[in-house]
């Protein structure tokens, strides 16, 4: 078999051996074998009625602290870690390594705490356009 | 601000600077948390994501049916190129039934590596497929493990059957100089994927 097959073959192998149409096997097929418990929970609190904050938090969204830790916080001490670690601007996939709980976990509870005024997203001081930011990474890369 | 006060109240104006990412992708066990430890500037942070697995009895409201979770391991490291840009790796599972994780991954990312190894070339096959369908721009570099034979980079690209224009380089995850290449030479292709015009 010439190179430029084996790729499509194995493709069509997977498919065969896998049980599933050729033309779904691959990411997407294995994708309802699994839930996330908390995704659902994460996605919108308030309902598309309550305004604001409506785009969906992903791994690199920013979110800062919108109030001082420590009041309530017995009730659920996680909520004040997250308050803690997100004086500073943060990712909400760093937060979840730093406060170290499952990224779904964190974001759901992200989401909640965006919605009760604790958290609030921010975006970058200074947005670039792609083509400025892709330059900055040219440079940044280069001199690692 | 010129406030010498190193405590940060919250909701204080501070430089906060753009989040973007590219992915480390390719087979299990080729490489991906070596490369994203190789560049990073911190100690390659670890998260997990739960999954429960469907079929066991999550309708089950009793909660007495087995139920099987499972853990992902989502590694990434971080670069700041710029005061105002910070670069996110993230190195994905390994493991192809984790694949509904690479779609949020690929998600705005800037582009992707995909790893190879030429012991096994095909365990990147998934991966070069998931980039090429999303129209996500990616290199391939080929990791060289002891006991490997020697390619050339274009018998790489035949067998992956690859675009001429998509970077493939030989490489070493180990080595911080090596990886800021394959970087380098991604983030070169993709910018001028994007001014075609401007290449050459
Ligand atoms: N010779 C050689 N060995 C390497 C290279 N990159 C990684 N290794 C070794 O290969 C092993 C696996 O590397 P990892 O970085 O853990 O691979 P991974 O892709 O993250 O693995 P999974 O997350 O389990 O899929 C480690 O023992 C590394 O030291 C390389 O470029 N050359
Ligand atoms: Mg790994």
């Amino acid at each position: 078999m010439s190179h430029e097959g084996r790729r499509a073959a194995a493709r069509h192998e997977r498919g065969i051996a896998d049980g599933a149409p050729v033309d779904q096997a691959g990411p997407d097929r294995t994708e309802e074998r699994f839930l996330r418990p908390f995704a659902v929970a994460a996605g919108d609190p308030g309902g598309p009625a309550s305004g604001g904050d409506l785009a969906p938090l992903d791994l690199l969204t920013l979110v800062v602290a919108a109030r001082t830790p420590g009041r309530n916080e017995w009730l659920r001490p996680e909520c004040g870690t997250i308050l803690r670690h997100a004086l500073r601007a943060r990712t909400v996939v760093e937060l979840s390594a730093e406060v170290n709980l499952p990224v779904g976990q964190v974001r759901a509870m992200v989401a909640r705490m965006i919605a009760d005024g604790s958290l609030q997203r921010c975006g970058p001081s200074r947005p670039l356009a792609r083509k400025d930011i892709l330059h900055a990474v040219l440079v940044g890369l280069r001199s690692l | 601000m010129a406030s010498a006060d190193s405590d940060t109240r919250p909701g204080e104006p501070e430089a906060i600077p753009q989040a973007v990412k590219i992915i480390i992708a390719g087979g299990f066990g080729v490489g991906k948390t070596t490369m994203v430890a190789s560049v990073s500037e911190i100690t390659p942070l670890s998260t997990e994501e739960v999954m429960t697995e469907a079929g066991y009895g999550i309708d089950d409201t009793e909660g007495v049916e087995e139920k099987t979770t499972t853990t992902v391991a989502l590694d990434f490291g971080r670069i700041t190129v710029s005061p105002d840009v910070v670069l996110y790796l993230f190195g994905t599972p390994g493991q192809n039934r984790f694949w509904f994780m690479w779609d949020e991954l690929a998600e705005g990312a800037l582009g992707a590596v995909v790893l190879a190894d030429t012991r096994r070339l095909e365990t990147c096959f998934h991966a070069v497929d998931f980039f090429e369908r999303r129209g996500v721009p990616f290199a391939v570099a080929v990791n060289r493990f002891e006991g490997a034979t020697d390619y050339e980079t274009e018998e790489v690209r035949k067998a992956l059957d690859v675009a001429p224009e998509v970077p493939i380089l030989l490489a070493d995850a180990r080595d911080r100089g090596s990886c800021r290449d394959v970087l380098v030479a991604l983030v070169t292709h993709v910018i001028r994927g994007r001014s075609p015009a401007l290449s050459g």
